[in-house]
């Protein structure tokens, strides 16, 4: 199977602090990846090298085999991103936003369709700034899909989402995976990762603590649970020091 | 071009929404040239003067527009869509993160354009204002000082930290040359000693350039105004491009 995106020993510190230490993935065509950690374990850094909004100190990247930095122009026609703090000006409509996101693909998705499959058609001409956090959050999704990518980036997933909205988003996603779409996400909701996620990575302080496959993460701890395994993996230190 | 125009399109209508550009370009020279032209109507600028007041004042009304878009707007929009991540967020797409900044740049140069034409046929149908210069000299002229205002906003924009920071600078700009360097309050009833001051001004010599080419004279006087300019806009330009600040 291809591999579509590849980061190769990532580093990076600010000052002295080293928050990503030697960062290596691969992720394959039509599988979806969940990089877990406590907050401010280093996973935003890590996309945020991984598609050169920030710099690493060293190492590579390859995502569908371009350079973010170099092919840029040509790389983000085929990938989507939502960010963890959306970005968008005050007072613009939903509508609005949609069609300028669409605006600069070569070929965009219809945002209403999208719209309509998230369940916010009705919001469309509200201004942003009012949606709920869940509509909000789908909405950012929803921008996230419409170039059509080959590619996802989703940043905290389904935090705001309601247990409902949240399956029907893990549905959603999961027949665009059939169809070949490759997932990179973050989560706290270690039911979304193992309902979503083929192989998951956990980072402590910058660190990989784990990565394998949600079984293999169990397998390898003291526990049945993945909930119990991810915390054993990311508190090891804590435990131990207790003892 | 699709971006382009649909981003045009969005940012044009959030500006409006916003109401405060169509205040304070569009409606606030507007006031002015009408008090104005009611207060000293068509007096002569000066004993022996061969044009009226009103239309020595009307290449310093025009620029009211290019100052409150240049020096206050931009810097704002700027700095607002840095710290909201709106910059980054571009950086990230198929389209130059540059091009918000064209797009705003344009929004502003059109609120200019359309005071400055509003301005035009207000003085010269209600106040019987005879243009005397040329219209490409004072057109280029306009241009120039609306290319000058906008390279200090970007350089604000640009480079301060916050919003908060850019908003203070803007206003330390922006209020004393709207009011010093006499595109509301008239140069030419200043006292002798603020002229000197005022003088330092870089929008007091873009008002010299389009008050000598709306009233046709010699532009021989204006080589001072054109240096001072092209030194500030060159200035800025570089600041900018060097040290323009994406997040």
């Amino acid at each position: 199977m291809q591999e579509i995106i590849k980061a190769k020993k990532l580093m990076k510190s600010y000052g002295e602090q080293l928050v990503m230490d030697s960062f290596t993935v691969t992720v394959r065509r039509g599988t979806a990846f969940g990089l877990l950690g406590a907050n401010g374990a280093g996973k935003s850094t890590a996309i945020e090298c991984m598609l050169g909004t920030k710099k690493a100190d060293s190492g590579e990247v390859s995502i569908l085999g371009m350079n973010p930095i170099s092919d840029r122009k040509k790389l983000f026609e085929k990938v989507g991103i939502q960010f963890q703090e959306m970005n968008y000006q005050d007072n613009i409509t939903v509508a609005e936003l949609c069609e300028t996101v669409a605006s600069l693909y070569k070929a965009a998705a219809e945002p209403l369709d999208l719209l309509y499959q998230f369940d916010i058609m009705d919001k469309q001409n509200s201004p942003v700034k009012e949606l709920s956090g869940g509509q909000r959050q789908r909405l950012f999704i929803v921008l996230a899909l419409i170039p059509v990518p080959e590619v996802i980036f989703l940043d905290e997933l389904s935090t705001g989402l309601d247990a409902a909205a949240r399956r029907k988003v893990w549905k959603i996603l999961s027949s665009l995976k059939e169809k070949g779409l490759t997932i990179f996400l973050t989560s706290h909701f270690m039911e979304e990762v193992e309902a979503l996620c083929d192989d998951i990575c956990i980072l402590k302080k910058g660190k990989t603590v784990f990565h394998g496959t949600v079984s293999e993460a169990i397998q390898s701890s003291p526990y049945e649970k993945f909930e119990e395994a991810y915390l054993w993996y990311t508190e090891e230190e804590r435990i131990d020091e207790s003892i | 071009m699709k971006a382009f125009r649909t981003m045009l399109k969005t940012e044009g209508k959030l500006s409006l929404r916003g109401m405060d550009m169509f205040l304070f370009a569009i409606c606030m020279p507007l006031v002015v040239l009408v008090i104005l032209g009611i207060l000293y109507g068509n007096r002569s600028a000066f004993e022996g003067a061969d044009y009226t007041f009103l239309e020595q004042s009307f290449g310093a009304l025009s620029t009211i527009a290019v100052c409150a878009g240049g020096v206050m707007g931009l810097p704002l929009v700027i700095s607002d869509y840095r710290s909201k991540g709106i910059l980054k967020r571009y950086q990230v797409t198929p389209v130059n993160p540059a091009m918000i900044l064209v797009v705003q740049v344009t929004i502003y140069m059109l609120y200019a354009f359309s005071s400055l034409v509003l301005l035009y046929t207000t003085a010269v149908i209600f106040f019987g204002m005879q243009f005397r210069g040329s219209y490409a000299c004072f057109l280029g002229g306009y241009l120039f000082v609306m290319i000058s205002m906008f390279s200090i906003g970007m350089m604000v924009g640009g480079i301060a930290p916050n919003t908060k920071i850019a908003s203070i600078i803007a206003s330390i700009l922006y209020f004393p040359m709207l009011i010093f360097s006499g595109a509301t309050i008239p140069y030419e009833v200043m006292p002798v000693t603020l002229r000197t001051v005022v003088d330092i001004l870089p929008l007091t010599q873009g008002i010299k350039l389009l008050k000598a080419a709306s009233l046709g004279l010699p532009i021989s006087g204006m080589i001072v105004p054109i240096i001072v300019m092209i030194t500030i806009t060159v200035m800025c330009s570089a600041i900018s491009l060097k040290y323009f600040k994406w997040e």
